[in-house]
C-alpha cells in the first residue's frame, strides 16, 4: 500500500459516522533496523475535516506566523484529531476506527 | 530539524513526501513522489520504500489528470516502477540525503535518455561552465 | 575583497531591476498619467525588496529552489498548477525580453528586429550553455547601468523637481484618464516592479553560488540597496516621458518613444549609451527568464538543475530551457508586437504574485526550516500587508483588464 492510498481516505466510526479525512500519516522511528537506522512506523492518523492548507504546518505548530495566516488556517482545521494507530480497526477505504 | 535518531516523530506528508533527495555528495537525485508501507511481521505499518517518476506521482492526482499521467507513464516503461529503499536513507533534513551516490542508482531513465540521446551530442556538455 | 563582492552585487541588482517590463510600463505610464502613477512604483519597489529578501534567506538556510519548496508545501496538485502558471507568465516574460532585445538592436542599426530575433536567441543560448553564472550576472548587471542616461537626460531637461515631487507624494489622476485605466496601470506598474521571475531567479542563483548564513549580510544588501536605486531608473524613465512626451501628446508604442527623451535632451552620445543599456537589460532579463523557466520544472520534479553542474549532468533541466526559448522565440516571430507582448506579460506578472509569494512568506516563518533566521513579527506584518495588496492587485487585474479593454 502507499502512503498516498491512505493520504485522503475518508475515516469513518465503527458506527459510519464520517470523521474526517487523513490528512497525514504521524510516524515514530522506533522500528526494526532498516540500512543504519531503526524503520519509521506509523503511530497516528492525523484526521480534519479537509485538505487545504494542512502541509503549512499552522495546524500543528503553535506559534508559526504570520499571524493571519495562522488564524485563518486554525480556523480550517479546528476539528484536527490525531488518532492513534491502534485504534483503526481496517484501512478500507474507508478507514474505520474502534468504538 | 534533528539528525536520524531513534524515536524521533515525523510526519510523512509535511516531512516526507515531495521533498528533494540529494545523494551522498549533495547531488539531486529525484523527489519523494510517493512512499510504499509495508505490514511487518508484528503487525504494525512500516516506510519501505521511496517510490519515484510519474507512475508514483500520478495517482496522487486526483481525477481525470491522475489516470491520464499514468496512461501515459506506462506506455512509455514497461519496467517496474524506480524506486530506493528506505534502508540507503540517511537522514531526513531539509532534503533527504542518502547513504549511496547518484552513479549507483538507476531511478531517472528520462534524464539518462535526454542525456544520452540528445545533451551529449551538443558541443560542450561535459564541461562546467567557464 | 568582500567590500567589492558587495559592490558588484549592488550595482548588478541596480541594472539588473530594470527590464522591458520596467522600460516600457514606466514611459508609457508617464507619458499618459504623468508622475501619478509613480507611487505604484514604490509600492512595488517596497514589495519586491521585502519578497527577494525572504526568498533570498530561504534559499541561502534551507539550500533549495522556490518550486521545489512550492511543491512540498502546497502539496503535488496544487503546486503543479502554481508551476504552470508561473511557467507560462515567464514564458511569455521571457519572449518579451528576446523581442525588446531585438528592438533594441534595430534603434542601434536600423535593421527590422525580426532579423535579429533569431541570432539574440541563440546568443542567449549559448550563454546560459556555456558561461559561467557569475559573469553572467555581473555582466549584464553592470552594462544595464547604462541606463542612466536617463538620469542624465532629466538632469539636462531642468525639471521643477518640486512640481515632480508632489506629483508623486499627492498624485491626481489626469482628468483626460478614466479612474479604471488609472487603476489598471496601478496593477502594471506593479506587476512590472515584482516580476516573480526576478525572486525564482534571485533565490536560485544563490543555491548555484552556495550562499549560506554567512551571504546573507551581503544578500541583504543588494536588495535593500540595490532594488531601490533600481526603482529609481524606473522613475526617471517616467519622469523623463512626463517632461517630453506628455506635453506632446506623444504615446508610447515602441522603443524608439520610450528612448525619444533622452534624445531629444542629452544628445547621441547619451542615446548610444542608452542603446547599449536597453540591450545588456533586455539580454540579461532574457537569460533570467530563460533560466527561471528551467528551473521552476526542475525544482518541481526535483531534476538536477543549474549551471554550477556540467551540462550533462542536468541534461533535463536544459532541455527544459532550449525548448522554452523555441517557443517563446517562435512567438516574437509570428511578428506579435512585442511592446504589446511586454504590456500583457506584466499585468500576468502582477496576477501570478500571490502564486509564490504565498509560499515563500509562510516557509520563511517555518521554524524548522529557518531555525534562528525566521522572520520577525515587524516583517511578517509588513509582508501580511503586502500579502493583501498583491491578492488584491491579482484578482482586480483582470476584470479590469476586460473592463478597460487592455489600458485602451
Amino acid at each position: 500500500m502507499r502512503a498516498s492510498d491512505l493520504i485522503g481516505r475518508d475515516v469513518v466510526r465503527a458506527d459510519g459516522t464520517a470523521v474526517g479525512v487523513v490528512t497525514d500519516l504521524r510516524c515514530v522511528q522506533d522500528g526494526p533496523v532498516r540500512g543504519a537506522h531503526a524503520s519509521l512506523r506509523i503511530d497516528a492518523l492525523l484526521v480534519s475535516r479537509h485538505h487545504v492548507g494542512s502541509l503549512l504546518g499552522y495546524d500543528r505548530r503553535k506559534r508559526q506566523g504570520p499571524w493571519l495566516i495562522r488564524v485563518i488556517v486554525r480556523y480550517l482545521h479546528r476539528h484536527m484529531q490525531v488518532v492513534p494507530w491502534a485504534d483503526v480497526v481496517s484501512e478500507g477505504p474507508p478507514v474505520r476506527l474502534r468504538g | 530539524m534533528t539528525e536520524t535518531s531513534h524515536g524521533r516523530v515525523l510526519d510523512l506528508n509535511m516531512h516526507l513526501l515531495d521533498r528533494q533527495v540529494v545523494d551522498r555528495d549533495g547531488r539531486f537525485v529525484c523527489k519523494v513522489d510517493d512512499v510504499e508501507l509495508e505490514r511487518g511481521a508484528d503487525g504494525a505499518m512500516y516506510v519501505a520504500k521511496i517510490l519515484i517518476g510519474p507512475r508514483a506521482l500520478g495517482p496522487r492526482f486526483r481525477g481525470r489528470l491522475g489516470v491520464w499521467v499514468r496512461a501515459i507513464a506506462e506506455r512509455l516503461s514497461t519496467d517496474p516502477i524506480p524506486t530506493i529503499d528506505f534502508a540507503v536513507v540517511e537522514d531526513i533534513g531539509s532534503a533527504v540525503k542518502l547513504s549511496a551516490s547518484l552513479d549507483d542508482l538507476r531511478v531517472a531513465p528520462l534524464e539518462d535518455w535526454v542525456r544520452d540521446h540528445i545533451v551529449s551530442r551538443v558541443p560542450g556538455s561535459r564541461h562546467a561552465s567557464e | 575583497m568582500k567590500l567589492l563582492q558587495v559592490a558588484l552585487g549592488i550595482l548588478t541588482a541596480i541594472g539588473g531591476f530594470v527590464d522591458i517590463g520596467d522600460l516600457v510600463t514606466n514611459a508609457l505610464v508617464g507619458a499618459r498619467f504623468g508622475m501619478s502613477l509613480a507611487w505604484a512604483t514604490l509600492v512595488g519597489m517596497v514589495g519586491i525588496c521585502l519578497y527577494a529578501e525572504m526568498s533570498g534567506r530561504v534559499a541561502a538556510v534551507t539550500r533549495r529552489g522556490t518550486f521545489d519548496l512550492v511543491r512540498e508545501r502546497l502539496g503535488p496538485r496544487a503546486g503543479l498548477a502554481n508551476l504552470i502558471a508561473s511557467y507560462l507568465v515567464t514564458a511569455l516574460t521571457f519572449a518579451a525580453e528576446i523581442g525588446g532585445v531585438a528592438l533594441a538592436l534595430e534603434l542601434a542599426t536600423s535593421v527590422n528586429y525580426l532579423l535579429w530575433v533569431p541570432l539574440v536567441a541563440f546568443f542567449a543560448w549559448l550563454l546560459i550553455w556555456r558561461v559561467n553564472f557569475s559573469i553572467l550576472e555581473n555582466g549584464a548587471g553592470l552594462l544595464g547601468l547604462a541606463l542612466l542616461a536617463f538620469g542624465f537626460a532629466l538632469w539636462r531637461l531642468h525639471p521643477d523637481f518640486g512640481h515632480l515631487a508632489h506629483q508623486i507624494i499627492a498624485p491626481h489622476k489626469p482628468g483626460s484618464e478614466r479612474l479604471t485605466t488609472y487603476w489598471y496601470y496601478a496593477i502594471a506598474l506593479f506587476g512590472a516592479a515584482m516580476t516573480p521571475y526576478e525572486v525564482f531567479f534571485f533565490s536560485s542563483g544563490g543555491v548555484e553560488e552556495g550562499w549560506s548564513r554567512k551571504d546573507l549580510m551581503v544578500a541583504r544588501l543588494n536588495v535593500y540597496v540595490g532594488f531601490p536605486l533600481g526603482a529609481t531608473i524606473s522613475l526617471f524613465i517616467a519622469a523623463c516621458a512626463t517632461l517630453v512626451l506628455k506635453p506632446r501628446g506623444i504615446e508610447v508604442d515602441t522603443l524608439s518613444q520610450v528612448a525619444l527623451p533622452v534624445a531629444f535632451a542629452a544628445g547621441k552620445v547619451a542615446l548610444a549609451f542608452l542603446i547599449l543599456g536597453f540591450v545588456a537589460a533586455t539580454f540579461g532579463a532574457a537569460l533570467e527568464t530563460g533560466l527561471s523557466c528551467g528551473y521552476a520544472a526542475a525544482q518541481y520534479f526535483g531534476w538536477q538543475w543549474g549551471k554550477f553542474v556540467r551540462p550533462r549532468q542536468a541534461s533535463r533541466f536544459h532541455l527544459a530551457v532550449l525548448l522554452t526559448l523555441i517557443a517563446a522565440t517562435g512567438l516574437v516571430l509570428t511578428t506579435i508586437d512585442p511592446v504589446k507582448i511586454t504590456e500583457y506579460s506584466v499585468v500576468f506578472s502582477a496576477i501570478a504574485l500571490p502564486l509564490t509569494y504565498f509560499p515563500i512568506l509562510v516557509i520563511s516563518n517555518d521554524p524548522d526550516y529557518m531555525g534562528e533566521q525566521k522572520n520577525g513579527r515587524a516583517l511578517n506584518f509588513l509582508a501580511t500587508v503586502f500579502l493583501v495588496i498583491i491578492v488584491v492587485a491579482s484578482v482586480a487585474a483582470i476584470p479590469l483588464m476586460i473592463w478597460t479593454r487592455a489600458g485602451q
